[in-house]
């Protein structure tokens, strides 16, 4: 028996499904758009746009660069090898740029050098040559003749007064790397080995969905041929956390979506005994279309972590279908409209219910937990409308027969749950739960960091600390931004900053930093050393007894009163400025901006302090802030869940009144309360993850409260598909608890942990008092 | 760059390593593998393009085969410099200071040493290097090989006989430097004082 208007629907429904085909076909048209990019996924700390746009800068070449060492111990083997790589991945096309040695332009040095002769003097320098002009010269004098004193690049001529030699020998060094004067590799020496720096810039960035996973691959070749000749590689870049992050993805995706399928459709096919059953799976396909196009639409892409989690929502779609598919135990013959119409109020409720819970976690600060949301509720959504539209059309002739052993099963539970009841009362039971609870929470502790949004593998962690730790060069990711209404002003706010880094740097709390004033001097200051300079003719007997002539000295002198003071633009432009130029910032809106970078920091509360009574000064410590974000977000996610409860009582208070509504509730938040306490029997951390995943938690087991309050069919009968809709939805949740992702994997447990009290709670729902009566007439 | 060390380099890879490439510089290091220990005077002459006539500087060395190098400068003004496994050191008044590590002076100093313990192969990389003469009299030229070195010298040329007499290093500037050691003798051992030098 089927109305007319069921005739139209599977017809209307599939007109929709074509729409959203044609939909996704055109949002894949240039291929997958997908993002690995972590940085999506966290909540904006609202920086404004110019600690974003410093913020980008010094993430840049993380994202793009990648740093390898190729090491071995014959240093020329090592450079060897470091060529024939840097030549191939330069011809591979996936590379900007790749540096295995340095082209020094000598002649545009000598050019720099010469003219900042006034700026780049280094503090120690220009207060020498102010103070003690007399040593300064004596000084001058003994390098003339110091075997020793190093290459100057500046011949004498054009520098008697070593202006330029001061400069070049008071450039800061950058970690233990050294140049190979031969080769103009750079190399260090750690372990027994030569390690020659290979740096290599991509085209793209981290983020493209292909070039990480290329990147990644063109490093495996490299690293066997290397072995051939017995060379290690270490390698150490974003772009290898993105190749893996995706590779995971990929890999946990396909676990956990095919092992929930897998596990879904034995369920189906053990439980109804006929293979068009496994058309129920058709809703999952359709959600996760729906899911797919809208998370598309909304986002302009899909993150691959909306993927992996939103992979889950294959056990909760099957749900839909699994409402009227388990009335087969009661329904005889089972039909399906009829069935369908008998459970459409609940399969409705459950929607609005599933898509509360769901879109709840739309309003967290967390863009990723959006996307999940957005994914989620369209996936439902299209869920339902297959389950109600299509499904019943393809299962219209099917007679279904089902099992009697899943409803014994569910019957000896119900008897069990009785025979408990009989020697313990529900107030006891609830006395022992509630200290089960107490005794839980209390050894609940509370854990946040963004780290937990990564599952970096041990080896390239590893291998990133044997480059910090041969190399030297460890950056950190916090930064100081400096603001100031001038470059004179700025530089002076570098040096006062530099000042008290200097002062960690000597306590060996500090590796080092790299700021502007290192490289130029304020226009002030420039102007102090050459008006120093002037001075000089009284000191400089000891230059003229060397016999350089006086005429030199004095032209030489001339001419350093008319080079131009050198401005930060001017510096940077030369090829000492080089490391400096991320730097700089430029002019903003109200002044100019730079900022100092680190390097090798072991305790980030220092810095704070370092900052805080110098004017125009900033730390940025984005990780630090996340993670206090993190913890923020606990509580707006504990106040989201209680809201998006009250919303729940408010449409179940529609069919259940307020007393039966807020029962129906009351369930999911002790289940929810009861995985809290397991997770602090366990001993496992309270993430926010573990929170947000407790918020949907409540969200889907309300609707076990409502089928076994609705008892349609008898209990057993609703205990049975209470069971079946919460282990289909575990297979799919509890496999992200295996994730290597914590965050995912923490997600996955509490999920599972919640499901189980759910169902365990659900019975307590209490009998609703049905109108209709249950005996469908027979079709 | 330090063409000094470069060529003190040199020398010391002559003096024990094992040049295997050609007949006549295999003798030639064999020749000069034999000192422990040299003692000598020098007079450096560095020839500056600007000025008329070059600045002069004497002292004396010591070069011990398994300590390093001792470099006294006497006249015009006195200084003392190390050179060892622990990098170039200058004396003041407080003894033996460590001068910074910079990049270009700790990469000669590295490799001085890696000669003085008998690893060629950096020299052959970076020179190409050509023999004449005899063992009384011979002459060795060195010719840079790498871009970054030929930018920054010519040529260094070392003479000698039963010990090294004289290395000239041309530089691409114009400057050059010639480095006479004379009275070079080696019968003497390390005296204490030395040995305290090269201990501290």
């Amino acid at each position: 028996m089927t109305l007319p208007s069921e005739r139209r629907l599977p017809w209307l429904f599939l007109i929709l499904l074509l729409a959203v085909v044609a939909l996704a076909g055109w949002q894949w048209r240039d291929g997958a758009p997908l993002s690995a990019n972590l940085m999506e996924l966290v909540p904006g700390t609202h920086p404004d746009a110019l600690e974003q746009r410093a913020e980008q800068r010094m993430q840049e070449p993380l994202n793009r660069e990648m740093l390898v060492l190729v090491g071995h111990a014959d240093r020329q083997q090592a450079v060897a090898m470091a060529q024939t790589l840097g030549e191939q991945w330069q011809a591979s096309g996936l590379f900007e740029k790749v540096q295995w040695n340095l082209q020094a332009d000598l002649p545009a040095l000598r050019t720099q050098l010469l003219q900042g002769r006034l700026a780049m003097l280094s503090a120690d320098d220009r207060q020498l040559l102010i103070e003690h002009p007399d040593v300064f010269i004596q000084q001058r004098v003994q390098a003339l003749f110091d075997p020793f004193n190093g290459f100057t690049l500046v011949p004498s001529q054009d520098d008697w007064l070593g202006l330029t030699g001061r400069i070049q020998n008071s450039q800061p060094q950058h970690g233990s790397v050294q140049l190979d004067i031969g080769s103009g590799a750079l190399i260090a020496d750690a372990d027994g080995k030569s390690w020659v720096l290979l740096r290599a810039r991509t085209t793209g960035n981290a983020f493209d969905m292909n070039l990480p996973l290329q990147v990644a691959a063109l490093l495996g070749a490299s690293r066997e041929q290397a072995a051939k000749s017995d060379v290690q590689l270490l390698a150490a870049s974003g772009l290898l956390y993105a190749a893996n992050g995706q590779q995971q993805a990929t890999r946990e995706m396909t676990w956990v979506g095919g092992g929930a399928t897998v596990g879904i459709l034995l369920l189906l096919l053990l439980a109804f005994r006929r293979w068009r059953v496994l058309l129920a799976f058709v809703p999952v396909l359709v959600g996760m279309l729906f899911g797919a196009v809208a998370c598309v639409a909304l986002f302009g892409h899909m993150h691959v972590m909306t993927l992996v989690l939103g992979s889950s929502l294959i056990g909760v779609a099957v749900d839909y279908p699994l409402h009227y598919l388990s009335k087969s135990w009661s329904l005889t013959p089972w039909r399906s409209w009829p069935a369908l119409r008998l459970t459409l109020s609940g399969l409705t409720l459950s929607l609005i219910t599933s898509a509360i819970g769901y879109l709840a976690l739309a309003w967290t600060p967390f863009p990723a937990l959006t996307q999940i949301a957005v994914f989620s509720a369209a996936g439902l959504l299209g869920a339902y409308l297959s389950a109600v539209c299509l499904l019943p059309a393809l299962l219209k002739n099917v007679e279904l027969r089902p099992a009697q052993w899943p409803l014994h099963l569910a019957e000896r539970m119900i008897a069990l749950r009785e025979k408990l009841l009989e020697r313990v009362r529900t107030p006891v039971l609830l006395a022992l739960l509630i200290a089960f609870c107490v005794g839980g929470l209390v050894q609940l502790q509370s854990k946040n960091d963004i780290r937990q949004w990564v599952g970096a593998p041990q080896q390239l962690t590893d291998e990133a600390q044997a480059i910090a730790r041969i190399t030297g060069y460890q950056p950190t990711s916090q930064f100081f931004l400096v603001r100031a209404d001038n470059q004179q002003q700025l530089l002076e706010r570098q040096a006062a900053l530099s000042e008290r880094l200097e002062q960690l740097v000597n306590l060996d709390k500090l590796q080092g930093y790299l700021a502007l004033d290192q490289l130029v001097s304020p226009p002030n200051q420039q102007e102090q050393v050459r008006a120093a300079l002037n001075k000089l003719p009284q000191y400089w007997q000891p230059l003229l007894d060397l016999g350089v002539p006086l005429a030199a000295l004095q032209s030489e002198l001339q001419q350093l009163q008319t080079v131009p003071a050198e401005d930060i633009d001017a510096a940077l432009a030369g090829p000492l400025g080089e490391p400096y130029r991320t730097l700089w910032l430029g002019p903003t809106e109200d002044g100019v901006a730079a900022m100092t970078s680190l390097q090798g920091l072991n305790n980030p509360a220092l810095l704070r302090v370092q900052a805080l009574d110098l004017p125009g000064v900033m730390l940025v410590d984005r990780l630090g802030e996340l993670n206090e974000v993190f913890a923020a977000t606990q509580i707006s996610a504990a106040e989201l869940k209680l809201a998006s409860c009250a919303l729940i009582v408010l449409v179940l208070m529609l069919p259940f009144g307020l007393g039966g509504a807020l029962r129906i509730v009351a369930l999911p938040l002790l289940a929810a309360l009861c995985s809290l306490a397991s997770l602090g029997w366990l001993g496992q951390p309270l993430t926010l993850f573990s929170l947000f995943g407790l918020l949907l938690v409540t969200a889907i087991s309300v609707d076990y409260a409502i089928l076994m309050r609705e008892q349609v069919g008898g209990a057993a009968v609703s205990l049975l598909g209470t069971l079946l809709a919460a282990v289909t939805t575990w297979l799919s949740f509890g496999l992200l608890a295996v994730s290597s992702t914590p965050a995912v994997s923490n997600f996955g447990l509490s999920v599972s942990l919640g499901l189980a009290f759910s169902f365990m709670l659900a019975p307590w729902a209490g009998r609703h008092e049905h109108t209709a009566t249950v005996a469908e007439p027979a079709a | 760059m330090n063409v000094l060390v470069k060529s003190l380099s040199v020398l010391a890879l002559l003096t024990m390593s094992a040049l295997a490439n050609a007949f006549d510089l295999q003798q030639l290091s064999a020749q000069l593998a034999k000192p422990d220990v040299i003692h000598g005077q020098f007079i450096q002459e560095k020839h500056l393009r600007a000025l008329p006539q070059p600045l002069i500087s004497k002292g004396s060395f010591v070069l011990a085969k398994n300590h390093g190098l001792l470099w006294l400068l006497k006249t015009p003004l006195q200084q003392d410099y190390r050179i060892n496994a622990k990098g170039i050191a200058r004396r003041d008044d407080n003894g033996w200071q460590l001068l910074p590590n910079k990049s270009a002076g700790a990469e000669q100093n590295r490799l001085f040493l890696a000669v003085l313990q008998g690893d060629s192969s950096g020299l052959q990389r970076d020179f190409e290097l050509a023999l004449s003469g005899d063992a009384q009299q011979w002459k060795l030229t060195l010719t840079p090989r790498s871009l970054l070195l030929k930018q920054v010298f010519n040529q260094i040329n070392i003479d000698g006989g039963a010990l090294v007499q004289t290395i000239e290093l041309l530089e691409t500037q114009g400057d050059s430097t010639v480095l006479r050691m004379q009275d070079s003798n080696a019968s003497q051992p390390l005296s204490d004082a030395e040995q305290h030098d090269f201990a501290e």
